[in-house]
């Protein structure tokens, strides 16, 4: 297999690992809120079901969580679902990413002096604009660091979807390595990884200047 | 009458804060409050807001009732829709400011006339800089809090409270977290409201300015009004002997 070859083998795997990162981030960005949300609903059995729910994804390694988004239909139900494979991949890291992001939220919004709040119910906003207008981007600013971090570990973890054999790059990188008995497909895939998150740095960075403008 | 609050009760986890307070504010008065630590004022300022529910008694706005005892014993708020309407009857100034940091001056003043009131920009905005005019940082209106002094900032916030077109203004201690250099900017601009008629009442620790601006002191301890009137007598001549201690304990500190 000659070099040339052997990028747009992989290229395909890289198409597939940009995939996997970029409907993980649409799926769990804003399912983070919506949990994070429901983590202080006035209903004390939401609250319950979704502690349980962000300690058990977080508890749990996600290579499990993924074998069992993938496997349990089957072994639970008797169903075997044709194309399963991708949509469970993307259900696992889509509910795991959106626990942690949920806690990050949960510390930004708890971090908003309680005075923003009452400041806000004295000059007679309702509890959704005060979320939306006062609350909400004063939280984004603060988290961005740590979304920063979050997103940076996710290109990392795409590779996890070698578990179920899906072929993203990490997964060809190591195929066409034991097939051509070469090292260079994972000198490829590092290259790839180190520079997907170089762009991804890059882009947060940008957003936090571009929230840099008040203190 | 602006608001009348008639026997309020509030309690902390069983800690009564206000005994059966009673205070009534007529349009055009500026009314100061003052008294030791913990003695309610905050609390008082908080229920008359709505930041708090009373426990008992009666507060009424313009004449309407927002809130009264009821059966049972406990206090009864209209409902939720209505109450936005005694909201806007009233502004409040902390102590803290509590500006809006992602918000330049000039939408500090706009966004809630807009998004509450639902006036025009152009409207909101003539307000605003005639606000920022009258508060003399008409110069700041594009800046973002954080670049403001403290005396800015609280101006901002008498602004932006002043922008909703209260009928009465609260403010809890406004120079307390000030420099002391800087107070002056701040006292300047409420005693510019009073000669304006604007209803207000202030709980402060600057004596000076509450004998000189206020047309009535109310004196607050342990949960209770203890002694009001004409700031020269609170302050000259008081009644209570509580009163003088603390007026004693001021003059040495
Ligand atoms: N949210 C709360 N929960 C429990 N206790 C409270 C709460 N708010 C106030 N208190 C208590 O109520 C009492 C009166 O407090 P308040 O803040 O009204 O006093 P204050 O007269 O404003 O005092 P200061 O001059 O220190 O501001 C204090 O003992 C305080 O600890
Ligand atoms: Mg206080």
């Amino acid at each position: 297999m000659t070099f040339s070859t052997m990028i747009s083998t992989m290229g395909a795997g890289m198409l597939r690992t940009v995939g996997i990162f970029v409907l993980t981030l649409i799926g769990s960005l804003p399912l983070g809120m919506v949990v994070a949300l429901l983590r202080k609903s006035r209903i004390g059995p939401v609250r319950g079901v979704i502690r349980v729910y962000i300690s058990v994804m977080r508890g749990t390694p996600l290579m499990l969580q993924l074998l069992v988004w993938y496997f349990g239909p089957f072994y639970l139900f008797g169903w075997s679902i044709r194309g399963w494979r991708f949509p469970a991949l993307i259900v696992g890291f889509v509910l795991n990413y959106a626990a942690y992001f949920a806690e990050i939220y949960r510390g930004g919004i708890e971090s908003i002096p309680k005075g923003q709040y009452e400041a806000a119910e004295v000059l007679g906003y309702t509890r959704a604009q005060t979320f939306l207008r006062i609350i909400l981007p004063q939280v984004v600013k603060r988290i961005m660091p740590s979304v920063t971090n979050e997103v940076i570990t996710l290109v990392k973890d795409t590779s996890l979807a070698f578990t179920l054999a899906y072929q993203e790059v990490f997964s060809l990188a190591k195929q066409i390595s034991a097939s051509q008995t070469s090292f260079m497909p994972f000198v490829i895939a590092g290259v790839f990884y180190f520079i997907a998150n170089y762009v991804v740095a890059f882009a947060m960075e940008r957003i936090e200047k571009a929230l840099d403008y008040y203190r | 009458m602006i608001i009348e609050m008639t026997h309020i009760r509030k309690s902390f986890e069983g800690l009564e804060v206000l005994k059966d307070i009673s205070f009534a504010v007529d349009s055009g008065e500026v009314v100061s409050v003052i008294g030791p630590s913990g003695s309610g004022k905050s609390t008082l300022l908080r229920c008359a807001t709505f930041l708090e529910t009373i426990d008992g008694g009666e507060i009424r706005y313009m004449g309407q009732t927002a809130a009264h005892t009821g059966e049972g014993g406990r206090a009864q708020y209209v409902p939720h829709h209505e109450l936005s309407r005694f909201r806007a009857y009233c502004g409040l100034v902390f102590q803290q400011f509590h500006l809006f940091p992602h918000y330049s001056v000039l939408k500090n003043l706009t966004d809630a006339p807009m998004q509450v009131q639902k006036k025009s920009r152009e409207e909101a905005e003539e307000t605003a800089m005639a606000l920022l005019k009258k508060m003399g940082i008409e110069d700041k209106a594009k800046a973002y809090p954080y670049q403001l002094s403290g005396g800015q900032q609280q101006r901002v916030a008498i602004a932006r409270a002043l922008a909703m077109k209260p009928e009465i203004l609260f403010f809890d201690e406004p120079t307390s977290a000030l420099d002391p250099e800087l107070t002056g900017e701040v006292l300047k601009a409420i005693r510019q409201l009073a000669e304006e008629k604007m209803t207000m009442v202030v709980v402060t620790h600057e004596m000076p300015f509450a004998r000189a601006v206020s047309g009535r002191v109310i004196f607050m301890d342990g949960g209770v009004i203890v002694e009001q009137g004409d700031p020269k007598e609170v302050f000259d001549d008081p009644k209570e002997e509580r009163t003088r201690q603390f007026l004693r304990v001021f003059e040495h500190a």
